[in-house]
């Protein structure tokens, strides 16, 4: 038995079932007050510190509403519809959440007790992070639409052929402005890519690194079913989508996996694009880089939430549209724009071509989103209101 | 030309904002801290609250005067029994759209308020947890005996009983009316005076009306008679004219 082995597994592995799981506890407190901040509201604020009276001086802002809500939800009871696939249904939060789990093994996260020599480093830190990333996350699509066919319900049924449609199309655009990183490091190992951007050298300060981050933002959205593209779970139209049925436990792990998936994609984002670990201080104090990492980690989450406060929902065609006529083409352009500069500075010397290189790329991207903008409005006439006004 | 993705910037403009000015600005805050139980304690039934009257009454006048919550049966001036408008004619609990009224009509009548003896509701319960709060039963009563009351502290440990609202929970005076809902009370007193008023107008109208006609067939049937004494004199009386001819001509247009 290789106990050293398994003892750098679970120093390795424990930290992110310890780090992520709490995160997500205060980012449900954190989005419920910043949501009711926007809407000028006060949000939780009466749980605190359990076993005193509500009401008593220890609220401390309602942190204590994480665990009521998990210590709520442990207790509910778990409905089940009659006529639901008993085994489907319960699969179907296990299997959200597994990989949404999984992948947090693949983020560059360097802790400090682990120094790079030993196994179980070498072992997460595969050559083809980036692509098995997207493999194991794409598993997420097949839980939510087993939930919403095991559920045996219309609503449920409905949200999960929004989430397949949804998540299919957006993987596209997502994995092709991935690629552009990929391409211009030349690896897939998400160590490798980390290193590539030490000393803010982050891609997202190139014109077709900051195109490919807004691009696979978007489509980061899209992937975890967050607001404006929440059309899978939209309340107001088909009550909760594929978490109707779902009650208890079950809603907690879907909520659970939901929001490990934002921490995950916001980390392969920042693993991308915004230099992983790299930061201020990190020469000389290398534990920051985890700090650094999960800082950026939870700027990219408040985005999210500020976003979500602000945006309505897309319609389903608008969804679509958006994907296919202006995602897609922009993020296969992004792709060519990324190789001529990167020859083009490759090939010359000096910080003027670098200069025109990247004001060059800058205008022509800018000018063909805007392109494929004009394109795609000018096919949507007017709405008219046959009896309306 | 607008920047590209500009109003994505501009709405996040306006909820930063928002966001921001909520923790300086308290007159944005729209909602108002609820009023906690001071003693930490649970309500035992519907109602139960640990403060004065007065207070309480403070409490449903926090929320906007427009605010409703359930219904509740009003009474005039005096004991509320004696005074209590309902005459248990079930009509709200025959339109309530999810049929949580229930009431039982008295063996007895009584009379109330100078009106002609009436019955009065024995039981008239109203279950809280199934009302909708959709005021049917206050738009189809014809004594404006029922109104929507404010008070929104229900919350009780027993689901079934606690919820179940009896008669003398239900009964407010109007005096409470016109604090809960001031506009909508001198309304509804308004028009109680304004039908009362008519009604009785009305009545005078109907019996002046009445005199007169009394008056006037009177008047009618003794010239009746003087003339059919005098025609009867002259000549027999003529055959009265064929109708139906008439009717067809109407119907022709002509």
């Amino acid at each position: 038995m290789n106990w050293e082995l398994i003892g750098d597994i679970l120093l390795a592995t424990v930290p992110l079932l310890v780090i992520f799981p709490s995160m997500f506890a205060l980012t449900t407190w954190v989005e419920r007050k910043a949501l009711a901040r926007i809407q000028n509201r006060i949000g939780p604020n009466k749980v605190g510190v359990p076993l005193t009276p509500y009401g008593g001086k220890l609220s401390l802002f309602g942190l204590g509403q994480p665990a009521a809500d998990g210590i709520k939800m442990l207790f509910k009871e778990n409905i089940v519809p009659t006529g639901a696939d008993r085994l489907f249904h319960l699969l179907a939060p296990i299997l959200s959440l597994i990989p949404a789990m999984l992948v947090l093994c693949f983020l560059p996260l360097e802790f400090p007790w682990l120094n790079g020599e030993q196994n179980s480093v070498k072992a997460f830190m595969l050559d083809g992070a980036v692509i098995f990333f997207f493999a194991i996350t794409g598993l997420n699509t097949l839980a939510v639409f087993m939930a919403g066919w095991a559920s045996r319900n219309k609503y449920s049924l409905l949200g999960g052929m929004r989430a397949i449609a949804q998540m299919v199309s957006y993987e596209i655009p997502l994995v092709l402005s991935a690629v552009v990183v990929v391409m211009i490091v030349g690896s897939l190992n998400a160590a490798e890519i980390a290193e590539a951007q030490a000393g803010w050298n982050w891609y997202v300060f190139q014109p077709w690194g900051l195109a490919a981050f807004v691009i696979f933002f978007i489509a980061a959205l899209a992937e975890t079913n967050r607001s404006p593209f929440d059309l899978p779970e939209a309340e107001s139209e088909i009550i909760a989508g594929y978490f109707t049925e779902y009650s208890g436990f079950k809603f907690a792990l879907f909520f659970l996996g939901e929001y490990i998936a934002m921490f995950a994609i916001s980390g392969l984002a920042v693993t991308l694009f915004l230099g992983a670990g790299g930061g201020p201080g990190v020469e000389a104090l290398p534990w920051l880089k985890v700090i650094w990492f999960l800082a950026k980690v939870c700027i990219l989450i408040g985005v999210m939430i500020w976003l979500r406060g602000t945006l309505p929902r897309l319609r389903v065609d608008q969804l679509m549209g958006f994907a296919w006529k202006f995602l897609l083409p922009l993020s296969i352009l992004n792709i060519f724009i990324a190789g001529f500069a990167w020859h083009a500075k490759n090939t010359n010397e000096g910080t003027a071509v670098s200069v025109i290189v990247w004001v060059a790329a800058l205008i022509i991207l800018y000018a063909a989103a805007k392109g494929l903008d004009r394109v795609n409005r000018a096919k949507v006439k007017p709405r008219t209101y046959q009896y309306g006004e | 030309m607008s920047l590209l993705g500009g109003g994505i910037f501009k709405g996040m403009a306006v909820t930063l904002r928002n966001f921001v000015g909520s923790y300086f600005d308290k007159e944005r805050l729209t909602t108002k801290e609820y009023a906690w139980r001071t003693d930490g304690k649970l309500p035992e039934r519907a109602g139960d609250y640990p403060k004065e009257e007065a207070e309480q009454l403070s409490d449903t006048t926090t929320v906007t005067h427009y605010s409703r919550n359930f219904p509740m049966l009003l009474h005039d001036e005096g004991e509320p029994m004696d005074t209590v408008r309902c005459v248990a004619c079930q009509i709200c609990e025959r339109e309530c759209p999810p049929q949580c009224i229930y009431i039982e009509k008295s063996k007895d009548k009584k009379e109330r308020g100078g009106n002609k003896a009436q019955f009065y509701p024995a039981t008239f319960d109203i279950d809280v947890s199934v009302c909708m709060s959709c005021q049917i039963c206050v738009e189809v009563c014809p004594f404006d005996a029922i109104v929507m009351n404010s008070q929104f502290e229900l919350s009780t440990p027993d689901r079934f009983g606690g919820l179940l609202l009896r008669r003398d929970d239900l009964l407010k005076s109007n005096d409470y009316y016109h604090k809960i809902h001031p506009e909508e009370a001198a309304a509804r007193d308004k028009r109680i005076a304004d039908e009362k008023a008519a009604k009785e107008a009305k009545k005078k109208a109907a019996e002046e009306a009445k005199k007169k006609a009394a008056e006037a067939k009177a008047k009618a049937e003794a010239e009746a008679k003087a003339k059919e004494e005098a025609e009867s004199a002259e000549k027999p009386a003529e055959a009265p004219a064929p109708t139906h001819t008439d009717a067809k001509k109407e119907d022709n247009g002509e």
